[in-house]
């Protein structure tokens, strides 16, 4: 594990540093407290630090409070070294962030100790970091397909729409849905089913942009919001995420299967001011006209007609 | 063992203590003395000057350095009267200064021998 000593006193810190190496921490030993704020900063930065109190540049409590003004990154463990021994010393080391003290000249074992804390409290931070970030990601992601479940693609729509019209921008909303895919399912099972499923969620991400929206908004049901995209390329761009899906079979462990979506598709320019729910209404009902019209295309929703764009049959 | 004990703390570095704080690694205590040699004549030249022109702050930050380093070398009665200096520094009591820092030039001459004594019986 990564550490940082800071220490302007070069013979404390040698022996730290040799020390340390021998507990086989991999350390970086720097002079002053600015070097090691530096440190800790680093994207990839020691976890783990032992600061002397007194240093040029900036002290231990500084570095301490300056590193806890990061809330967003990793939590380091601080150890701060003083030969400060009064109580008051203490308190405040401990008020500026820092976790521990040890106090100089240092004790091996118990420096040796005091970081074995130091480890166990930063391996507990982790894991509930990653248990946070599990939980979080099970409540805006759908356990199938892991798309964003549809309470969340529908606040990104809501939250897309206000940021375009604040920016007078344009964001097209696409609405897919597979058709005949309870045929799917009562032909070849729910795990057929499903794999279909977790399969056209692949290509639907594969066929839009990194910044750009999708969620599974029912069972067979997907919403795609497309962000910064003009109502002139709209329907291209739904008419590839239909390809994408038609274009060729789906490999199931029941074989290949042809599946093809229709899609509903929608830009906020036409729809100004709309809420979220009849934008929602206005692309269903262009979906529902596209399976209406013969499934496996795309209908473009315009406020005063429905346009309806010719597209290729199914295979 | 009592009897080691006891002498160890008459002397200027208490050896067993600080060969036990570097897990007996000899190279280790030998490369410490040779920083103490480099870096101890210029922080004591400047506590000197510092004391001679009565800059308490100055006398302050270089006795905190200094009594850090010769507490690093568990040489712990030089450690003590860097702190005294420290100390009047801190308080800005200069009348102090000059005795107190001829306390501690012999108490760090009596290091400086004995850390030379040590180099030379672990060369040997």
């Amino acid at each position: 594990m990564k550490i940082v000593i800071a220490d302007d006193e070069a013979i404390s810190r040698r022996s730290l540093e040799k020390t340390l190496a021998r507990e086989g921490y991999e350390v970086i030993a720097v002079d002053n407290g600015r070097s090691a704020l530096q440190q800790l900063s680093l994207p990839d930065g020691p976890r783990l630090a032992l600061l002397d109190w007194m240093m040029p540049e900036l002290n231990g409590p500084e570095v301490c409070a300056a590193v806890r003004g990061q809330p967003d990154r990793p939590y380091v463990h601080i150890v701060l070294l003083t030969s400060k021994g009064s109580k008051e010393d203490v308190v405040a080391g401990l008020e500026s962030g820092a976790d521990d003290y040890l106090i100089k000249p240092w004790d091996p074992a118990e420096l040796a100790a005091r970081l074995q804390v130091g480890q166990r409290i930063l391996q507990l931070e982790d894991r509930l970091v990653e248990a946070r970030e599990t939980m979080r990601f099970k409540a805006t992601h759908d356990p199938l397909t892991s798309l964003f479940n549809r309470g969340v693609i529908v606040d990104l729509l809501a939250r897309e729409l206000s940021r375009t019209r604040r920016e007078n921008g344009c964001t097209v909303i696409m609405l897919g849905d597979l058709d005949h895919f309870k045929s799917v399912n009562d032909s070849c099972g729910h795990v057929v089913g499903d794999e279909v499923l977790r399969s056209v969620a692949r290509r639907l991400l594969s066929s839009v942009r990194s910044y750009d929206f999708v969620g599974r908004y029912g069972g067979e049901e997907f919403l795609i919001v497309l962000n910064n995209c003009e109502s002139a390329q709209a329907v291209a761009r739904a008419e590839a995420v239909r390809n994408g899906i038609a274009n060729r079979p789906i490999q199931t462990s029941r074989g290949p299967l042809p599946i093809t979506m229709s899609v509903g598709v929608l830009s906020s320019r036409d729809w100004d001011l709309r809420l979220v729910e009849e934008i929602l209404g206005e692309v269903d009902a262009a979906l529902y006209r596209a399976k209406a019209a013969g499934r496996n295309r795309v209908v473009f929703a315009k406020p005063t007609a429905v346009c309806n764009v010719p597209q290729p049959l199914a295979k | 063992m009592t009897q080691q004990t006891d002498r160890s703390s008459l002397l200027a570095v208490n050896l067993p203590e600080l060969l036990a704080r570097v897990d007996n690694d000899i190279d280790l205590v030998r490369e410490l003395i040779g920083i103490f040699q480099d870096e101890f004549p210029l922080l004591l030249r400047l506590l000197q000057e510092s004391v001679a022109c009565e800059d308490a702050k100055r006398v302050e930050t270089t006795s905190h350095g200094l009594r850090g380093m010769f507490s690093s070398l568990s040489a712990m009665p030089a450690a003590a009267l860097a702190g005294r200096l420290e100390e009047l520094g801190r308080e800005g009591k200069t009348s102090g200064l000059a005795g107190a820092l001829l306390l501690f030039e012999h108490e760090a001459a009596n290091v400086r021998s004995e850390l030379n004594a040590y180099l030379a019986e672990a060369n040997s």
